[in-house]
């Protein structure tokens, strides 16, 4: 963990020197704090949550608004962003914790894309499809944010102090009991633990932490738009979790938050038709390497130890456990 | 107020999108029936339905597209199908996720051919035109588009229910093992299913086309509300699909008079509510899918 936080912090200094940008830099931190997120819910829970995206969304909304409309500033909005989006995905919790399975994405998706269309309706305040602009980036204790370098590290504080909190939410005892409920949600019941709590809570703290990001990614945009909101954003941020072995890793939707981006400007300077090539690319990751590059990696090292639990279980029994 | 045409013609076009949001919703309820796989790309087939009456029409006439293009459809599913399978039986994002991908390539495919620019259908020459019934003028092509529904959703409820093939289809649905274990061919069985959800998707498309602008977005639209209808539905239940679509059209027709803008919103609303007052959807059952 440190080696990767070694490599953030200077990366700003290399990036130029491999055709990149200090921004990019930036937006990979606050994708990856979105990812890290949302792979507690994906990688760890084992819970299909789609449409997230729209969580993200709504973090820079709520930062937005509160820093337009109401309180201006940058921490109390950024605060409100968190604590917003952290009481939507605690209200959507509530109708999907006792889901699973097919039933569970299905739902999720169906709340996300109402959350989208949510924004577009109270266009007054949200600034409709156009998006709500004119954010500013106050000064942190003293410190001019507006240029791209003050910021990624205003950012990078922001991801070294989420991933030491995903990194021990993981290794506690709530995160033994989220891992029981991916590999067996039944069995962990029948043990006597209230899994409809734990997703419920699972969910609501991806939520804040996609509330972070958001709140982090309107900051860097200086505006809320409503394209993050959008289903194929939502189908990012699982593929970034995919790409990188967000099963198989707890670093995985880091790595894969980089590769996703680095891909995305390289082929959106290809061809206009790059949207093609997205989506074979996400049907050849799902075919043929689903448990992404740390997953391969991790496998190849050791095969003895990597399995894919739930593989391993649908194998045996011939449907999922 | 809006006036009793005013309200009569909304209703009706209420129902008219109704049953093609049931039709559409069946397809896709199919597949996640039997293979439990969230098909992102019905959308899109149901755009490729469509675009296929707008490339056959010249040559074949549009009726002859309603025949061919859910054929050319439900074999794009047989291939789609091809791909789901390495999917089977795991984590139920993997299945969603490939035809999410398959659904972005394909919106891309059909931007390719016929570019972005929108298009129009136009209706069978013998029903077009306005249809004058006391003080209610209506489009014909839209009330022969409520019949061919009516006749379409008993083709296939005859089929699933009446049917040996269908009894195999709904067995799949609910216990793959134990069908395996009778010596059905499940991979055929799935590769019909898929192929059978499709040509409905497709179906929908030929019907739809005429009525609305052909875009390579409008893919995405439809597949909102298929989700939308099942669950307020309920998975497995082929009246809750039709139920549930009626539900969605009418809903959608009536607040077009009331809050134009927020129609699709109100679609959420409505199931929302439905999911709070009943769950598992209207005619749900208890499924393995929930505790």
């Amino acid at each position: 963990m440190l080696a990767m936080f070694g490599v953030f912090l200077g990366l700003p200094a290399i990036l130029p020197w491999i055709g990149g940008y200090t921004y990019l830099g930036t937006e990979v931190m606050i994708w990856a704090i979105f990812a890290l997120g949302y792979n507690l819910l994906l990688g760890y829970t084992g819970l299909p949550a789609f449409g997230h995206g729209a969580f993200f969304g709504i973090g820079g909304y709520f930062l937005a608004v509160s820093q337009k409309w109401w309180t201006g500033g940058l921490w109390l909005p950024l605060l409100i962003g968190i604590l917003g989006t952290a009481a939507c995905g605690a209200v959507v919790a509530l109708l999907v914790a006792r889901k699973r399975g097919i039933y569970f994405a299905l739902l999720t998706i169906a709340f996300g894309v109402m959350f989208s269309f949510l924004v577009f309706v109270l266009g007054t305040w949200t600034g409709g499809e156009d998006g709500l602009t004119g954010l500013q980036r106050p000064s942190a204790a003293g410190v001019d944010l507006r240029g791209n370098l003050a910021f990624y590290y205003f950012v990078y504080a922001f991801f070294v102090v989420s991933t030491i909190v995903l990194w021990r939410i993981v290794r506690s005892p709530f995160g033994q009991v989220i891992g029981a409920i991916k590999q067996s949600e039944t069995r962990a019941r029948a043990v006597g633990y209230d899994t409809a709590r734990y997703k419920w809570a699972v969910f609501t703290l991806s939520c804040a932490f996609a509330g972070l990001a958001g709140g982090l990614y309107a900051l860097a945009r200086f505006g809320a738009f409503p394209e993050p909101m959008s289903l194929q954003q939502s189908g990012n941020v699982v593929l970034m979790c995919l790409i990188g072995g967000g099963f198989a890793s707890f670093y995985g939707p880091v790595l894969g938050v980089a590769v996703f981006l680095v891909l995305r400007d390289f082929f959106s300077t290809m061809t206009d038709h790059w949207m093609l090539l997205y989506g074979l690319l996400f049907m050849a990751i799902i075919l043929f390497m689903p448990e992404g590059i740390l997953g391969l990696v991790k496998r190849l090292r050791q095969p003895a130890a990597f399995h894919d639990t739930r593989e391993a279980e649908a194998a045996r029994t011939g449907h999922e456990p | 107020m809006p006036d009793l045409a005013e309200l009569v013609t909304q209703l009706l076009n209420g129902v008219v999108l109704g049953l093609l949001y049931a039709i559409i919703a069946l397809g896709f309820m199919l597949i996640l029936g039997t293979m439990e796989v969230i098909n992102f790309s019905h959308g899109v087939l149901f755009a490729l339905g469509g675009y296929s009456a707008l490339a056959l029409g010249p040559y074949v006439g549009w009726w002859g597209a309603l025949l061919l293009a859910p054929v050319i459809v439900g074999g794009v599913g047989v291939l789609l199908e091809l791909g789901v399978r390495r999917t089977y039986g795991r984590d139920p994002l993997f299945g969603l996720l490939f035809t999410f991908g398959a659904a972005l390539a394909l919106e891309e495919v059909i931007r390719i051919i016929w570019g972005p620019r929108g298009y129009t259908v136009s209706a069978p020459a013998f029903v077009a035109g306005p249809f004058h019934w006391g003080f209610l003028f209506y489009s014909k092509y839209r009330v022969l588009v409520v019949l061919l529904a009516v006749v379409l959703l008993g083709l296939v409820w005859a089929f699933l229910e009446r049917t040996p093939y269908g009894a195999m289809i709904k067995a799949g649905a609910h216990d793959h093992e134990m069908v395996r274990a009778l010596g059905i061919n499940l991979t055929r069985l799935r590769a019909v299913v898929f192929a059978l959800g499709a040509a409905l998707a497709g179906v929908a498309g030929v019907i739809a086309a005429p009525m609305w602008s052909l875009k390579p977005t409008i893919g995405a639209e439809a597949v909102m509300p298929a989700f939308i209808v099942v669950v307020i539905g309920g998975i497995g239940s082929f009246p809750g699909a039709v139920i549930g679509g009626l539900l969605l059209g009418l809903t959608s027709g009536l607040s077009n008079l009331i809050v134009p803008r927020g129609s699709i919103l109100v679609m959420y609303a409505l199931m929302t509510v439905i999911l709070l007052w009943r769950p598992r959807g209207l005619r749900g059952q208890k499924s393995m899918l929930e505790l």
